[in-house]
């Protein structure tokens, strides 16, 4: 498959991914997972279909400033949302800019979540550009950006 | 199904219906990028990550994730569910080698 | 003459060790992050799987408390006063070689102190004593009071081809200063007592360790001859450092970086 191709695909696939979180789950991962090389343009392009993402305050990306081991990174982001039916956040996407593949997770939400937050630990090759893409109910995309210093902390 | 070990915590620990509760998954998975040499053999070890990971709220799907091998070893998810009665929140994941593991815990709302 | 010791000591150090004004080191908002993940910590799942091994292999809390002659009321306070010498053992011992001769009573092969099972039994047990404050008393008969004496000698005795001792990087007088970010830690209860806090999931090894295992990293690390696990050397810096952080409370499983 052409990659041009391999994005354009993606781009489908998150579109749908987004309408309704609920459909095949290991079919949607399957097609998601792909190539592990997607640079972070392409894969901000992916993820909202070409249209970007604005940034917001809405969106708190909380990341340490200054990493103290690259290997497990804490990331937590919470989005103003109400998570009602007709007003909610569909996905949250956390990306790493400069790893060798940005996209680290994909988290699609529903109302039944009733507060729009997700945290975890991700691997920093290096200092870089942490982000998040944030997916609205009603077809638009959020961001927020914050750089992480990675050190090899104390000793051992 | 795999004997994997792995942990839901839900906080606070006594909740009540309708409330909105934070959920913690956690387990033991080494999360292997691919691009990691073992130091003594030099020999390249295969890739082994989670790759999707769904939340099942008595038979709803509350919440999907697509992962990639950036997650740490060790991963852990953490996100809100609201309550809504008693019943059974799974969790299953599956990995890029295609191993599948389920972990479930019972929801009982105080009041 | 303080400041005398500081020079010699920082340029004793200097190939690695910088103070805080040279060198920059984490804002006081990374730092509450990172004690935030103690909450979703990945050592409760192994802490987990060593209270299943402990009711396996040594018939859970309750045979540990048999074996060791107190009620399961009295178990968490009597863990918290480890490293104890027992009459049984005619030696001071930790708490994981306890569950290795009560393994062994049981008619089982012990846990070697160095796998990973031991570490999660060992760290399950001290967690029974979690929210005790420790509670070790030194000055109980002589055996405990050798033990710390040979703790305190090892802790200071220079070794290796730098001459570095644990104090070298561990006194009063560098406390706090940043090494590679990390401002060196005060061991005692005053400080962050890690008597009090490991077994803990060590975040560069993805591994849960204990505290004589962290021993052994710091000595490799700053190239002296490694001590081995259980050793009277090795029960001896954790008798010291406990004593260190007498009056702390139990926390287990600790999250270190």
């Amino acid at each position: 498959m052409q990659r041009r191709d391999f994005f354009k695909q993606l781009g489908a696939v998150a579109a749908v991914a987004a309408i309704s979180p609920a459909i095949s789950f290991a079919d949607e991962a399957k097609k998601l997972s792909g190539p592990n090389d997607l640079s972070y343009k392409a894969a901000v392009d992916a993820i909202t279909g070409g249209k970007g993402a604005e940034e917001s305050s809405k969106v708190n990306l909380k990341v340490p400033e200054i990493a103290e081991n690259g290997a497990v990174v804490p990331v937590t982001v919470e989005v103003e949302s109400p998570m009602t039916d007709s007003d909610y956040v569909k996905s949250i996407h956390i990306l790493a800019t400069k790893n060798a593949n940005t996209r680290c997770i994909d988290v699609h939400l529903t109302p039944s979540n009733g507060k729009a937050m997700f945290a975890t630990r991700i691997k920093l090759g290096g200092t870089q550009d942490v982000a998040t893409v944030v997916a609205l109910s009603d077809g638009t995309f959020l961001t927020a950006t914050q750089n992480v210093k990675v050190t090899i902390g104390g000793c051992g | 199904m795999s004997s994997r070990k792995s942990l839901i915590k839900i906080k606070p620990k006594s909740y009540k219906d309708g409330e909105i509760v934070k959920v913690s998954f956690m387990v033991m998975h080494p999360m292997e990028t691919g691009m990691r040499k073992d130091k003594k053999t030099k020999e390249v070890i295969p890739a082994k990550y989670i790759n999707s990971v769904k939340f099942d709220y008595n038979g709803k799907v509350i919440t999907t994730m697509n992962v990639w091998e950036s997650l740490s070893t060790n991963p852990v998810f953490t996100t809100y569910m609201k309550v809504n009665g008693e019943g059974k929140l799974s969790v299953t994941f599956s990995d890029s080698t295609g191993e599948v593991h389920e972990k479930s815990i019972k929801i009982k709302p105080k009041g | 003459m303080k400041g005398t010791i500081k020079i010699v000591l920082s340029l004793t150090l200097l190939w690695s060790l910088s103070f805080a004004s040279e060198q920059f080191s984490m804002s006081d908002a990374d730092r509450e992050m990172y004690a935030e993940m103690l909450e979703d910590n990945p050592a409760d799942i192994m802490v987990g799987n060593g209270s299943e091994l402990l009711e396996e292999y040594c018939g859970g809390d309750a045979g540990l408390a048999e074996f060791l002659n107190v009620s399961e009321d009295e178990l968490p306070a009597y863990i918290a006063g480890f490293p104890r010498y027992l009459k049984d053992f005619k030696q001071v011992v930790a708490l994981d070689q306890v569950l290795q001769a009560l393994m062994s009573k049981n008619g089982h092969k012990p846990f070697a102190l160095k796998s990973s099972d031991m570490f999660d039994m060992g760290a399950y047990a001290k967690s029974i004593a979690n929210g005790e404050k420790i509670q070790i008393d030194v000055d109980a008969n002589k055996h405990i009071k050798e033990s710390y004496e040979l703790g305190k000698l090892t802790f200071e005795q220079k070794r290796g081809s730098r001459g570095l001792s644990c104090l070298s990087c561990h006194s009063s007088q560098v406390i706090g200063s940043v090494l590679r970010t990390q401002p060196l830690p005060d061991l005692s209860a005053k400080g962050n007592a890690p008597a009090a806090t490991w077994p803990a999931y060590r975040m560069t090894k993805s591994s849960l360790r204990t505290l004589q295992r962290r021993f052994q990293g710091c000595m490799n690390n700053a190239l002296l001859a490694v001590i081995p696990l259980g050793s009277p050397e090795m029960v001896g810096l954790e008798v010291y450092l406990t004593q260190e952080a007498k009056g702390f409370e139990i926390a287990i499983p600790g999250l270190k970086r």
